[in-house]
């Protein structure tokens, strides 16, 4: 049973069709991505999902159902325009959002200790929020996300102002989420960071669903005929190659319609020219991101989010 | 429930525990603590003791009956006989006394008398020598006719079904519904504002897209309307013990504040009309709150849906000279105008239970409305950062 499940959703702004029969689901226990550039339909998405939105049509289901008030406190969302009380102490701002998850304040206590020990923030607990640096209160953020030790995990730009140390903390505590069990929806524009982070990921543009799927096998897919070779040596003029491109310390060899790699791979061995790497060259993520989204129209989905 | 009551704790504890509060809160205290202590020095400034003299022609003043205690806060004033006007005179002019009183020969004819003195002389001291004139002149007469005479009547005016009177001992009570209603309007207006400006911040600082993923949109408003209901109960409770603690203590030296009291149709009108007024006052103000973009837009809002309320104080002269013409009767029954109108008509006449009825009845119904309209305007608008909802919307989307 999926975690989630939607099934050909739209939702409308008047004449914006913010998210466009979208369907997906999200396995339990994944580390799951979801994409898109800016106005594409994503925090409606999970609004839906979150049943802060009423889809127009289609179906959402979530946890094995539709949403309720006591599933609430099984779900940690985090939304990217964070959202803490400025005028109070951290410790008290945590006590309370954690009390509506359900949490007695005894139980707040004790797992707001060992979170903020782990983020560095308990000499600051008595601190007012807005006192706190921003990166602080992504912190703080993050913290208050957890405190309930949700099943759901819905976390929108998590990494957004954060220093490679503490970036690199959150992606542990990612991991650690899902090792847990924990199902995680990531949703980030920093796309090395889902390739590390996802096995499956979605991509909305426009509201609508441009790639959906294991990581791997979409990045199989957009990968063209072309290979990445480390040598010795200056690779020669080879038959079957269009143009040679430095990658790395290594060369992408475009190889021309009709050349396979396992043809230049005898090639080379014939020549007798160490290989030190041999592999089918897969785009990145950034550039399937690039291309996905530049070859659809624009204009349509822009300021789609709500 | 749970969910409800911790939001409404939270909403009290935020508010309760600022600055701003307790400034409000002790706003009042202040304001009755310079009003008695400028009634005390006024007090003080009219209680002049020094001795005022007399020189009597008439000899109706020989072996004198001493003057009657004076009320209080009047202090009482020593009263000495001179033999002649020139002793009396080198007294005021030694400021030994403040005046001296001269009783012509043919005082019980001419009823004339005449005083010297520096400065004027003051009500208490000259109602004091007049009464001490009188309970001189009546001497011969029955003590209990003199006092009688020296004192006056005590006119008391009771309504025809006995349930309220009115006299110079408690004239005050007429104007304590309308404090009292005063007293709440100013409540629900400050706590309804904290409410709103709460609800823009959480806007504001995004805090609650986290909120409702916590709790839902309705148990969230009833929370906060719970919580702003509290912190104005709290706000009321606190001026009331106040006020209490100063007549009680004040009504030793000032004899008015005796016989103040609120009648049991005013508490009544309090809890069947103010109490759900506050919570559709509440509830607007959360509306606000959820439709405006930012704080001050709201403030702007707030002013004019406050300003039907103080209507009332506009047809003041209109309400006290007839409390039971038409208009007064239909001020009591529009929602915004029926708090100031029924309780400032309390105080003056008696009303008819439909009137208390009806009017409890149209309060209540307003409030669920507002209520209902602040659940709809929150879920509507409460992800429209920085953009304002438009009233239409809140009655036209599903």
């Amino acid at each position: 049973m999926p975690a989630i499940e939607l099934t050909h959703i739209s939702k409308s702004f008047g004449a914006l069709k913010a998210v466009d029969d979208v369907t997906f689901s999200i396995e339990k226990g994944e580390l799951f991505g979801l994409l898109g550039p800016n106005g594409a339909g994503k925090t409606t998405a999970i609004r839906c999902m979150l049943d802060i939105f009423k889809p127009d049509s289609g179906s959402v289901a979530v946890l094995g159902g539709p949403m309720t008030e006591a599933k609430k406190d099984r779900i940690g969302y985090m939304p990217e325009e964070r959202g803490l009380y400025q005028d109070i102490p951290l410790d008290r701002c945590l006590a309370y959002l954690g009390s509506l998850k359900g949490l007695s304040q005894a139980e707040v206590k004790q797992r707001a200790e060992g979170h903020l020990e782990r983020f560095d923030l308990a000499a600051h607990k008595h601190k007012k929020v807005k006192e706190l640096s921003k990166g602080m209160q992504q912190k703080a953020q993050v913290i208050a996300t957890l405190l309930h030790q949700p099943e759901l995990l819905i976390v929108d730009e998590p990494f957004a102002g954060l220093d490679p140390v503490n970036t690199q903390m959150i992606k542990d505590l990612l991991r650690e989420q899902r090792e847990r069990g924990v199902t995680v929806v990531l949703c980030s524009h920093q796309m090395h960071l889902v390739e590390e982070l996802c096995d499956r990921i979605v991509l909305i543009d426009h509201g609508k669903t441009m790639l959906y799927g294991l990581l791997d096998e979409i990045r199989r897919k957009f990968s063209g005929n072309a290979v990445l070779v480390r040598a010795d040596r200056e690779l020669p003029s080879l038959p079957g190659v269009e143009r040679l491109e430095p990658v790395n310390g290594a060369v992408k060899l475009h190889l021309a319609a009709g050349t396979k790699p396992q043809d230049l791979l005898r090639l080379l061995v014939s020549k007798d020219i160490p290989i030190e790497r041999f592999e089918i060259a897969m785009p990145t993520l950034d550039e399937i991101f690039i291309r996905v989204v530049q070859s659809t129209p624009k204009g349509q989905g822009e300021g789609g989010e709500k | 429930m749970t969910k409800i009551l911790r939001v409404a704790w939270h909403e009290y504890q935020q508010h309760v525990y600022n600055k701003r509060f307790l400034m409000g809160l002790l706003s009042v205290p202040l304001v009755v603590l310079v009003m008695v202590g400028l009634i005390y020095i006024i007090i003080s400034m009219e209680n002049n003791t020094t001795p005022l003299g007399y020189v009597d022609y008439s000899g109706l003043l020989v072996a004198p009956l001493p003057a009657p205690a004076p009320e209080k806060p009047d202090k009482p004033v020593p009263i000495l006989p001179f033999e002649t006007e020139a002793d009396a005179g080198s007294a005021l002019a030694a400021g030994e006394i403040q005046a001296y009183y001269v009783i012509p020969a043919d005082y019980l004819s001419t009823g004339s008398l005449t005083v010297v003195h520096m400065g004027e002389v003051k009500r208490p001291a000259r109602q004091q020598f007049y009464d001490f004139l009188s309970v001189n002149l009546l001497r011969d007469t029955d003590p209990l006719v003199a006092a009688r005479l020296v004192e006056g009547a005590e006119v008391v005016v009771v309504s025809p079904d006995g349930s309220r009177s009115a006299s110079s001992e408690n004239w005050f009570n007429v104007f304590m519904p309308m404090i009292a209603g005063l007293g709440f309007v100013i409540v629900i207006f400050s706590t309804g504002g904290y409410l709103m400006q709460a609800v823009v911040e959480e806007k504001e600082n995004r805090t609650i897209e986290v909120i409702i993923t916590s709790v839902s949109p309705n148990q969230f408003m009833a929370g906060k309307i719970i919580g702003d209901i509290s912190i104005g109960l709290t706000q009321i409770l606190l001026w009331v013990a106040f006020i209490a603690a100063i007549v009680l203590v004040g009504r030793n030296s000032i004899d008015f504040l005796r016989g103040i009291q609120i009648s049991s149709q005013t508490l009544l009108l309090l809890g069947l009309v103010m109490v759900p007024s506050f919570v559709m006052v509440a509830a607007l103000m959360a509306a606000v709150g959820a439709t405006v973009a930012e704080a001050r837009e709201g403030q702007q809002v707030t002013g004019l849906i406050s300003l039907p309320v103080w209507i009332p104080y506009m047809f003041m002269a209109v309400i006290m000279k007839n409390p039971n013409s038409p208009i007064a009767i239909g001020l009591s029954l529009f929602p915004m105008t029926a708090p100031l109108t029924m309780l400032i008509r309390d105080g003056l006449t008696i009303l008819p239970a439909w009137q208390i009825a009806l009017c409890a009845f149209i309060q209540v119904t307003s409030a669920v409305a507002a209520v209902w309209l602040a659940g709809r305007a929150f879920r509507l608008g409460m992800l429209r950062y920085g953009k304002r909802l438009k009233w239409r919307e809140i009655f036209v989307r599903s």
